[in-house]
């Protein structure tokens, strides 16, 4: 008995030893924090303070960020950040406030300056006339995926702006040159964008969830139908025959669907339909060539111009 | 997004609620685990565990908050209700006892499927229901499922002699609802059975020695999976696996070489 403890307490100070050469290490970098929830937020941030911030992103391209595993990082990072940059709109809302208790990190609390939505700075589409959670996974605040809209990411670039000058005011001349500079190359990406994307308008396509909804508004772009009868409910045979009848009287060019989506049901409804399947980068991060917000709307407007025979 | 977190030692401290609901699970889930070992019910807390997460689905159903009474009251009659129907049924027909259990297990998942088959979070909540999200624990949660816990190692040292199978199987279905919604299915029933087996053969010491090493496990498994960054229910699992195969290895012989120095 008394060699179990003796072993027991050895392994115990080895642990403690670790940890206390993790807390020496601990004390680098002394820039502004930003515990992102999705890469686009990471990616904003880093085009608005550069070297200053120091940007983690919880989820990636290929995760759906409705729903995260939990990880001891993640709440390490979020007691840590000066500023935490959501998407809001009730897309995080399964683990985003667990995380916030975790963490208990007062500066990034809902009511702080640190907490920042970007869905709640621009005016959002497909709010629900009347709630019923029996319409599926329908957001009371409408479509939270407003990321994929560049009109609205300036929109939220010059809020995000505003807030970093608030939290961290030395860095303002920095911050308000990096706008200036990011909102020029960015005006000038989307003349380009919607310049290639002209041929598009009016064009019919066939979605797996209601996430393109924001890039197809600016686009002009209607939505043929959703391959989920119900937002977030996985398709049934039922549901792609009516949808197959559907699209009979009015046609649509292709079906698309995002990275972190199977692509399943669209290949099922592509056997049903004849209509090409097409993946479409849904954020930055996904590929080698979508590694920042214009590298992203560059691949994504290329993609639906480009041949559609896959 | 692999690039590694610099852990500083009040960062642990995050992982404190997570620690102390593994000690809870601990203090109640060795003892029951050796007896339901010792009756050959393995799969006793997998049907039992489905069946009260069956009564949570429902609760859901009926737009119940998670945490809400009602909703613990629902799950907790589910799990009642399933552990009477199987002490009946080990009364009358225990040859086939394990068959049902395992037959309740298989039914319960299915009967939960169909209900969240138009939830459209449905296969998260499953997925959570098995895999658990014990970094989520918060104190409020702690505080309760101590209270419970206490009252449930009370009736059971105090009438561990009577053998009644009866206040077995309800004090296995109370601490199995409350463990399953704070640590998740898999972690639940790692807990009851591993240990368990470790000490299967140990003539003395053998709950501290379990209870040693189950603590052992849920500080290593957090500590690992703080490091390598690792969903923290799963690391656990594997960290009390391997302790438990370590243990039943070594700990007869040298508790027997320890016995004979005495001597």
């Amino acid at each position: 008995m008394q060699r179990l403890i003796r072993t027991g307490s050895f392994i115990l100070l080895l642990l403690s030893g670790v940890s206390i050469t993790a807390a020496v290490n601990a004390s680098q970098a002394g820039s502004l924090k930003v515990f992102a929830c999705e890469p686009e937020w990471a990616s904003l941030v880093k085009e608005l303070g550069g070297e200053r911030i120091d940007a983690f992103s919880a989820t990636s391209a290929y995760q759906d960020p409705h729903h995260i595993e939990a990880r001891p990082s993640l709440i390490a990072r979020l007691r840590q950040a000066n500023l935490l940059l959501c998407t809001g709109a009730d897309l995080e809302v399964g683990w985003l406030p667990m995380l916030l208790r975790q963490a208990g990190n007062q500066k990034v609390r809902v009511d702080q300056p640190g907490y920042f939505e970007a869905a709640a700075q621009v005016t959002r589409l497909d709010i629900p006339q009347q709630l019923d959670r029996s319409m599926g996974d329908l957001h009371a605040a409408g479509n939270p995926h407003v990321h994929l809209d560049p009109r609205r990411i300036q929109d939220i670039a010059e809020a995000l702006l505003g807030r970093l000058i608030e939290i961290d005011p030395a860095g303002e001349a920095i911050y308000q040159q990096a706008y200036n500079d990011f909102t020029k190359r960015w005006q000038d990406a989307m003349q380009r964008w919607q310049q290639q994307a002209a041929p598009l308008k009016g064009q019919r396509i066939v979605v797996q969830h209601r996430d393109w909804l924001y890039l197809f508004d600016w686009l002009g772009i209607e939505i043929a139908g959703t391959l989920e009868p119900r937002p977030g409910l996985p398709t049934t045979a039922a549901h792609l025959q009516s949808l197959k009848k559907k699209l009979q009287q009015s046609p649509a060019r292709m079906i698309v669907h995002a990275p972190h989506q199977s692509p399943r049901s669209a290949q099922k409804f592509a056997r049903l339909s004849d209509l090409p399947v097409l993946e479409l980068p849904y954020t930055v991060g996904g590929t080698a060539d979508t590694q920042n917000l214009f590298a992203l709307f560059d691949q994504i407007i290329a993609s639906l111009t480009g041949p559609a025979d896959e | 997004m692999s690039d590694a977190i610099h852990w500083t030692l009040s960062d642990f401290a995050i992982l404190l609620p997570a620690l102390l609901a593994g000690l809870l699970v601990t203090v109640t889930h060795v003892p029951l685990g050796q007896r339901v070992l010792a009756r050959g019910i393995i799969f006793l807390d997998l049907a039992i565990a489905q069946v009260a997460g069956l009564g949570i689905i429902i609760a859901h159903s009926f737009h119940w908050q998670p945490g809400g009474w009602q909703t613990q009251l629902i799950a907790m009659g589910a799990a009642i209700a399933g552990v009477l129907l199987l002490n009946f049924s080990e009364r009358h027909w225990p040859q086939i006892q394990e068959a049902l259990i395992g037959s309740m297990f298989v039914l319960a998942s299915s009967v939960g499927i169909l209900l969240l088959a138009s939830n459209p979070h449905g296969g998260d909540q499953l997925k959570d229901l098995l895999v658990g999200q014990i970094l989520w624990v918060s104190y409020q949660q702690l505080v309760l499922v101590a209270v419970l816990y206490a009252a449930v190692l009370g009736l059971w040292f105090k009438f561990r002699q009577q053998q009644s199978s009866l206040l077995f199987y309800l004090l296995f279905a109370v601490s199995i609802t409350a463990s399953v919604q704070l640590v998740g299915i898999y972690l639940v029933f790692a807990s009851l059975i591993l240990p368990a087996l470790a000490i299967r053969r140990l003539t003395a010491y053998a709950l501290p020695l379990g209870y040693l090493l189950s603590v052992l496990a849920y500080a290593l498994g957090l500590y690992l999976s703080a490091l390598a960054d690792l969903p923290a229910g799963a690391v656990i699992v594997v960290c009390l696996s391997g302790l438990s195969l370590l243990a039943a290895l070594l700990l007869p012989s040298l508790l027997s070489g320890l016995q004979k120095q005495h001597r």
